[in-house]
Order: C-alpha cells, then structure tokens, then sequence
C-alpha cells in the first residue's frame, strides 16, 4: 500500500537547515497495525505527514497504492485523503461548532455521499467506539478521551484504507488510552484498516504488530512483532 | 454543512458579530434615512425654486440670456404657448415678467396665499379690479418697508418703453405683501398685470420669457427639454438647472455630500465585514487546515468563510433595510420639520426650503446600494476567503 524510496526531509530557512528525515525506505502493506516509535525530535511526525500527503518530502520516491503521489494536484491530494485515509490528531482537531455527529459525517459530505446513508453510518460508527448517546454534544461538552473517540469515529466512518495517528494517546489518561487502543486493534481486525500511529508510549507499542524504530531521522530498527497474514483479513474496505 | 459551519461560526463569537452587526446595521439604516431625505430635500428645493418663478423649463428669445432687452422679448407668447402644450399637454405654462395673475396660482409660490402676509394676491385682487381704477402689484416685504408703503398705497413703475420714446409712467396700487424669506425675492421682487406690464413698456402681446412646470420626473423632463429644444430651435428653451445654476450647484452639492455619506456608509460597512472575516479566519488556521487534510477542496473552505460574510451582510443589511425604510415611512409620512428640529429654515441655492419636507426614496438607487453592499461584502472576503482555502493541510498538526 505505501512504499517510501529514499525519503529525505530537510527543514531549512534564510539561516539554517534541518535534516528531519534521512533516506527513509519503507513499505507498509494493507491491514498492517504498526508503530513508529522514537523520541521526540526523532522525524516520526514529519514521517506520518508524508505518508498522510499532508507534506511532500525533499527528495525520495512515495508511491500510494503504486501511484506516484509526486505526480498529483493538491485537489487529487485531498481527494485521495478524504477517500482513503483517516486522520486522528494528537490534538483531536474537532470542529468546535459542529456536534459529534456532524464531525463524524463531515468527511463523508465531503465525499457525496447522501445524508440518509452518512447519518446512519455516523450513528454506527459512534455507536462502535461507545459514543452512540453523545452523538448531540459540541466537542467542548465531551472529555479528552471521548473527543479522540470522535476523531476515530471520524477517521473511520468513511469507510479508508488507511488510518494515520499521531501520537493519538498523548493527552488520553491509562483508562481512555486503553479502552482507545481496543478500539482500533478491533477496527483493524475486523474491518482490515491498516493502522500508522506515531508513538513513544509503551502502552501502544505493546498491542502493535509492527515497530519502527526512529532516530534522527533514520529507521534504526524495524520489528515485526505478528504475523500479519495469520490473524488480520487482507481485503480492506474500499470507499 | 458548510451553511451550519458559517452560520454557527458567526455565533461562535456573539459579541464580535454582534458588534459588526450593530455598525452595518445602524451606518446603513441612516443611509436609507438620509438618502431619502436628502432627495426629499432636493425635490422640494426644486419645486419650490420653479415655484418661486423660475419654471422646469424656460423659453425666451434666443437672445435674451445675453441681452436682456426689450428687443429680445417673444412675440405672441399666448400663440408659443398653445404650441407647446399641444405637443406637450401635461405642460404648464406661465409667462412670466409680468403675471397672468388668474395662471400664476397655478404655479408660483408667490402667488400662493400663504406667502401673503398683507392684502391680496395679485389674482384676488385682479378679480376685484373692476372696483379699482389701477392695477395691482404685489411687493416683497422689504421691498415695501424700503418704499415705506402699504396696503392701498400707490407706487409708479417708471420705464424706458420699447419704441425708445420718453420715459413712461405707470401707477399700481398695492395689492399684497409676500414673505418668501429669501433676501432677494423679499427686496427686490414685484409682480404685476402682464398686459399692465406690455401696455407700459408698449410690447403689447409680448413676454420675455415663457416658463414651463411639469410634474414629471426628471429623466422624462430632460427628455421633454430636448424635444422642445429641436422643435422650437428658434428659441433658447433651458431647463432649470441651467436657469437657476445657484440652485442647481446647491442641489448638485447636497447630492454630492449625500454620495460622500454612502461612500462612508460602503466603506464602514467594508471595513466592518474585512475585520470580523479576517478576525474570525486570522484564529481558525488550524481549523482550515484541517479541513483541508481531511480532504475538503479548497473552494469548500472559501465558501464556508464567504458564507459566513453574506450571512452577516445579509442579517445586518436587512434589519438596517427594515429600520431605514421605517424612518423613512415616517418621514414621508410626518415630514421632517426643520425649523422646529433645527430652529431655522434652511436656504439652499437661493431658495428657502419649506419648514416641513418629506423623504423621498428612489427605488433603483435604494435597490442599486442594497446590491452594491452585498456585492462589496463578497469582493472584500474574496481574499481571506481565497486565502482560507489555501492553507496548508500541516496546519491541522500545528498548535493553534
């Protein structure tokens, strides 16, 4: 699904520069649940926005789906991200004025799809991560826990291939990072979703498949904790 | 959805729309006000300049503008007369520089009852000449201070008569006193018999001018000037403005200093709008941002920020429209009375205006500054709008 070739990110201005990431080769493969671990500074956020087209590298070759993403618009860019990946934010990034409902179906107005079908499948969707009875509340009227729940929700109900999370249990407490990772371990499995989180947080690299490690933005080391192909389905959900 | 995300937007900072609201709200209401008293005010200035003699339209000898003489004069005036309000019967005639008392009240302010404030007027006092042996004469109030006379009294009109004879005498009994309260009619001003007036200067069947009232509106009076013009190209036809320039500058003026006030309504209103937008987008950043990387096109972010500043416009535009069009109701209703509000009358151009005048209100112009706001209202979120649109998707992974 993701194959990154010689990835490079160099942050610079008038002054100075940054080498954030340094010849990254990477291939992530449908229904993968995997970790990107390493300390702070370490480039795993700027990894997981190019691999959420959200930044484009300095140099290096991104294929998504065996397409050059180099190759497309930033209209095709939105659109591959509204149809088939799924972002959760370290910061939950709600829309304040919209209601768990309405946060949860933006993404599919986005993509056309007809108010009878989002709503339904937003009812669903908050209803599995355990929100069914918030879905009327403003993100300002929910915890920590409950809003990244939302942005799961949101993430997942449009139905992607992939779900991109940074650091998504960074603001959560023992209890809602816990009940958070079943969550998306239980997505992953039943519905194939392949899973990209950034994390140092041994909580979440415990339940994780796979692990690469980062460190000045090298790959120091990558681990495949479980055998991919035994317990996960290979067919992922298509928009 | 990106109707709910504008509209609650707005109310997400109440005191801020509020407060933007209230500006374009009030700005424009007083707009409304003073536009249609401004034209209001026009109108009677207008009205009461031709009522005062001047005519929407004058017709004279082609040559009198440049030499007023009495070899300049119309010939058979009663015959052009009948000429022109057979081509244009909503025409009103008078010939004027000398009154045909029983027409004039049909026109002249002058010959109004209300501007009397002793004796008859000219007409009154005609119909009653067959128990006088002079002609009567109607004089400004100075005038008759001036001249020390009366009601009843005698004054003599010496002149130079047409032949070029002797001077010649003609004596009139005081009639009336008028008070327009403008200096120049109130001392200067008389008015006689036309046929008294001929027979003096002997240039029997004979008048200076020709003065045209009309009750249409200006665009159609222009038009009927021009018709004249070409069908009676002998004669210098000229519509009040260029009859009465001093009153035409004055109304030019006002209008000007009304367009000012509209031109500060616009940019208030401009400038009201460019800072909540800018304001409201300035802190959503992140937001717009991360619209974009959830997928959202570019133009979906635009029309969520150019929404939230027509939904504003609109709101504020029409309970500006509704307060504005109330005021003006009642202005044109009541009246504005500007002695009583202002403690004296208004002259403008030469002419008094009437205590009380009434707002008047132009449909096109109203609905043209209506458009024309909302208009200014999208071209000036354009930008934000545009720029809203084309945040970087990383916004979304930034602190706020």
């Amino acid at each position: 699904m993701i194959k990154l070739t010689k990835i490079n990110k160099i942050f610079a201005d008038k002054h100075q520069s940054f080498h954030c990431l340094k010849d990254i080769d990477l291939s992530i493969d449908q229904g993968e649940f995997t970790v990107i671990a390493g300390p702070s500074g370490s480039g795993k956020s700027t990894l997981l926005n190019i691999m959420g087209m959200l930044d484009k590298p300095t140099s290096g070759n991104y294929l998504f789906d065996e397409k050059d993403v180099a190759q497309f618009s930033s209209n095709k860019l939105a659109d591959i991200r509204r149809d088939k990946i799924g972002f959760v934010f370290q910061a939950y990034n709600l829309m304040p004025v919209l209601t768990a409902l309405e946060n949860t179906e933006m993404i599919m107005e986005f993509s056309g799809v007809s108010k009878k079908e989002r709503k339904q499948r937003a009812i669903e969707t908050l209803e599995a991560v355990g929100l069914g009875e918030f879905k009327n509340r403003f993100p300002a009227q929910l915890s920590g826990g409950q809003q990244q729940r939302v942005a799961v929700a949101r993430a997942i109900a449009a139905k992607p291939l992939l779900v991109i999370a940074d650091e998504p249990t960074a603001n959560l407490d023992s209890q809602s990072t816990e009940s958070l990772l079943d969550l998306m371990v239980s997505l992953n499995e039943k519905l194939g979703i392949t899973f990209i989180f950034s994390s140092h947080d041994p909580r979440v690299i415990e339940r994780a498949h796979r692990v690469i490690h980062l460190q000045d933005g090298k790959v120091m080391r990558d681990e495949q904790l479980a055998d991919m192909s035994a317990g996960h389905p290979q067919a992922a959900m298509s928009s | 959805m990106i109707h709910k995300l504008a509209l609650r937007n707005l109310l997400r900072n109440k005191r801020r729309s509020s407060l933007t609201s209230v500006i374009i709200v009030f700005a424009f209401s007083m707009m409304i006000l003073f536009m249609g008293l401004s034209d209001g005010g026009h109108k009677a200035m207008i009205d009461i300049g031709v009522r005062m003699g001047l005519g929407h339209i004058i017709v004279q000898h082609d040559s009198y503008s440049d030499d007023p003489a009495l070899q300049h004069l119309i010939a058979e005036p009663e015959q052009l007369i009948a000429q022109i309000k057979q081509q244009h019967p909503t025409l009103t005639a008078l010939t004027i520089s000398g009154v045909q008392p029983n027409k004039e009240s049909q026109v002249s302010a002058i010959a109004d009852q209300k501007a009397i404030i002793a004796g008859k007027t000219l007409a009154q006092f005609t119909n009653d000449q067959h128990m006088q042996r002079l002609s009567g004469i109607v004089i400004g109030e100075t005038l008759a201070k001036n001249l020390e006379v009366r009601i009843g009294d005698t004054v003599t009109i010496t002149a130079k008569p047409a032949s070029g004879a002797d001077l010649a005498r003609s004596a009139f009994m005081v009639a009336g006193i008028f008070k327009t309260g403008l200096h120049e009619l109130d001392t200067f001003w008389a008015e006689v018999p036309l046929t008294s007036l001929q027979t003096l200067l002997e240039v029997p069947n004979y008048a200076s001018q020709i003065a045209l009232y009309s009750q249409a509106n200006p665009e159609t009076l222009a038009i009927t000037t021009q018709q004249l013009k070409t069908s009676f190209s002998v004669y210098d036809v000229q519509p009040w403005q260029t009859a009465a320039p001093e009153l035409y500058s004055a109304v030019t003026l006002d209008a000007a200093g009304m367009y000012l006030l509209m031109l500060i309504v616009y940019v208030v209103v401009a400038v009201g709008i460019l800072n909540t937008v800018l304001m409201s987008t300035f802190r959503r950043q992140k937001e717009f941002g991360m619209m974009i990387a959830l997928g959202s096109r570019a133009s979906t972010v635009s029309k969520v920020v150019l929404l939230e500043a027509v939904y504003l416009s609109a709101f504020s535009l029409s309970i500006g429209l509704a307060l504005g069009l109330w005021g003006h109701y009642h202005f044109a209703t009541e009246g504005l009375n500007f002695k009583e509000v202002f403690g004296t009358a208004m002259e403008a151009g030469g002419v008094l205006l009437p205590e009380k005048f009434y707002s008047i209100l132009d449909t096109s112009k109203l609905t043209l500054s209506v458009l024309f706001v909302f208009l200014l209202t999208i071209i000036v979120t354009l930008i934000p709008a545009i720029r809203a649109g084309h945040r970087s998707p990383l916004a979304a992974t930034q602190d706020a």
